[in-house]
């Protein structure tokens, strides 16, 4: 097959149609303007469409802007399945499950902080354990380890690791419920021993930001966003626990498929029937690795807001750090759709792709509920992040589900060649961005170079109505791994 | 080429390992997943763990091996350089693996391995020599 069989159905997105492959049981729909579809590997439309060939498959396999070719899933990949008829496949999570980002808004401006950037970064990377073979701040205990999995970023902040009122504004309160620690191996609990409060290294951050242009002047008041604010973006996840997680049970599923007579196109679509024990007990580990990425980010941000304690020298009530929002971008839930008129409970996966509730949605905390869910897409480390809102239209056309980032379009290898010769830390604090990384070629692989143009990624998700921009943020500073 | 070298793929990265034989080429593929954690030029042979994983294909064994040095890593912070075969079959392996224990003083942080992969994965032989082509989550 050929790429001329992709059809255009606007400018906003294409199809793979059924007929693209054997065994679609669905179109795929991918998302992508003509500046990005030159850059849209066959590969990953491949990939859309085998999920499309998966077992209860319902509506379309979509994958969004950001898409490239990951295991398995497209990166960027949103599936939903039916209850009775579908699957569960850890694939269609990732390796790092519950990979999310969150933000912190202040009450500081960016000429607050320009003249004290070079202190906040060296705090927050004396204080924030990050790179390659780091340890975190935390020991957990078995039973310590065991509630951290039931309670997710609660169990953070009974341990006073920032306040009760940060949980309402997590996706999920921070907490999924279903969680279940006696399916968790030995081996994922010794991975996640020393790594809870850490950053991890790879594509992972915190940055410091300011707000450089508003989009949606009421929505950014009614998120507490205004013009050059600084904020905090933390980008990170489960660690080796969830990626223990996600390999124990790619084994399992691998077995699942000879005895459930599943036919896949690629051994990396492992899965099993929803109602089966092997699902069931994926979901209920995967949920605690999400409890665990949870967690997470909450334990980092409150390092964070420490930080700017210290170096501004005033209680936190002062800097009016408060969060605005943390959501998932690898995870499979069950949740409510209206599917052609009907109804209908599915588990839907979203591996790089990001949950965009509209206005209204009862699971939206009530500050919010008029807005619609704020959604955060972290862009690459010279350019800038994105704060969007969910959409009815995306209820309607993607699940409640938009992008999650830039997508990378260089390897790493091809990141390092380029930016040989080129001191990349010293590139990026010409453009008064201070940058501070564990690895030596982290900042090489990392740099904007190697990624797709976060403008565009949102460009699309914006004109296509399944998420609408409120705010652009711009780095300052960052801690890299 | 050497016994083992980088492949360059979009987001992550992959290994690829000959030898004259299965088991050298998996050895091979071992060190050079080790080699993008950190420079082995700067490891120590200090301390030795003993490993033995069994599976149903060679495939198996190789993904199930390596990520049980990734787990070796990532939970204790062990990182291989030597690697001895005791006992070696295209479904079984148990070796004693040399090394110490990462100091981020001492060994420079590459690349954080997440995981070996099935995708694209490649065991291949050509009269006496072996061919294995594998793909890390980063």
């Amino acid at each position: 097959m050929t790429l001329e069989t992709l059809r255009r159905i606007d400018d906003t997105k294409i199809e793979v149609p059924v007929s693209y492959k054997n065994g679609m049981r669905v179109n795929g729909i991918i998302y992508i303007d003509e500046i990005l579809e030159k850059e849209l590997e066959a590969q990953s439309i491949d990939q859309v469409a085998n999920v499309a060939t998966l077992p209860g498959i319902v509506k379309s396999s979509m994958a969004m802007p950001d898409i490239h070719t990951g295991y398995g899933f497209a990166i960027g990949g949103v599936a939903a399945f039916d209850l009775k008829e579908g699957i569960v496949s850890p694939g269609g999570v990732g390796y790092d499950i519950n990979c999310g980002v969150r933000l912190l808004k202040s009450n500081l401006e960016k000429d607050d902080v320009l003249s004290r950037m070079r202190d906040i970064v060296s705090i927050l990377y004396a204080d924030i354990p990050s790179g390659v073979g780091s340890k975190g701040k935390i020991r957990l205990g078995p039973e310590d380890e065991k509630r951290l999995l039931l309670k997710g970023a609660k169990w953070a902040v009974e341990q006073g690791f920032g306040q009760p009122e940060d949980l309402e504004k997590i996706e999920s309160g921070g907490c999924i419920d279903g969680a279940d620690p006696s399916l968790i191996s030995k081996k994922a609990y010794e991975r996640g021993r020393a790594q809870q409060g850490t950053l991890g290294s790879g594509n992972h951050f915190l940055e410091v930001q300011y707000v450089d242009e508003i989009y949606d002047d009421k929505a950014a008041q009614g998120l507490g966003l205004f013009q050059n604010q600084v904020t905090v973006m933390i980008h990170t996840g489960s660690r080796g626990f969830g990626h223990q997680v996600c390999t124990d049970f790619l084994e399992v599923m691998e077995r699942a498929v000879s005895k459930y007579k599943i036919t896949l196109p690629d051994k990396e679509l492992a899965c099993a029937p929803y109602e089966s024990p092997e699902a069931q007990d994926y979901l209920s580990a995967m949920r605690a690795a999400a409890n665990y990425a949870w967690a997470n980010r909450q334990c980092i941000m409150h390092w964070a807001r420490e930080a700017f304690m210290r170096v501004f020298a005033v209680p936190l009530g002062k800097l009016g750090m408060a969060l605005i929002y943390d959501v998932a971008h690898n995870i499979a839930k069950i949740e409510e759709h209206n599917v052609n008129g009907e109804r209908r409970k599915l588990i839907v996966h979203r591996k790089g792709a990001t949950r965009a509730f509209p206005p209204g949605h009862p699971e939206l905390p009530g500050i919010y509920r008029a807005f619609g869910q704020p959604v955060l897409i972290p862009g690459d480390m010279g350019r800038a992040s994105f704060v969007l809102l969910g959409t009815e239209k995306a209820m309607r056309e993607t699940f409640g589900s938009t992008c999650h980032g830039a997508g990378r379009v260089m390897s790493r290898h091809q990141a390092i060649k380029k930016a040989k010769g080129r001191a990349i830390g010293r590139e990026l604090e010409d453009r008064g961005i201070i940058v501070r990384s564990a690895g030596r070629e982290t900042l090489a692989e990392e740099m904007s170079d190697a990624y797709k143009d976060i403008s565009n990624v949102v460009d699309v998700v914006h004109r296509a109505g399944i998420s609408k921009k409120v705010a652009r943020l711009r780095p300052l500073g960052v801690i890299k791994g | 080429m050497s016994d083992f070298e980088v492949l360059d793929i979009s987001g992550d990265v992959g290994i690829k390992a000959v030898g004259p034989s299965l088991q050298e080429a998996f050895i091979n593929a071992s060190l050079g997943m080790y080699s993008l954690i950190t420079n082995l030029d700067a490891v120590q042979e200090r301390k030795e763990i003993d490993l033995s994983i069994e599976s149903d294909s060679p495939e198996g064994l190789l993904v199930s091996w390596l990520n049980e040095l990734i787990f070796y890593f990532d939970a204790y912070g062990f990182i291989g350089k030597k690697i001895s075969i005791k006992k070696f079959s295209e479904k079984e392996i148990e070796a004693v693996v040399r090394g110490e224990e990462f100091d981020p003083e001492r060994h420079e942080g590459k690349l954080l391995i997440k995981a070996a992969t099935y995708h694209r994965l490649q065991i291949s032989s050509v009269d006496d020599s072996w061919e294995i082509n594998v793909i890390f989550d980063i």
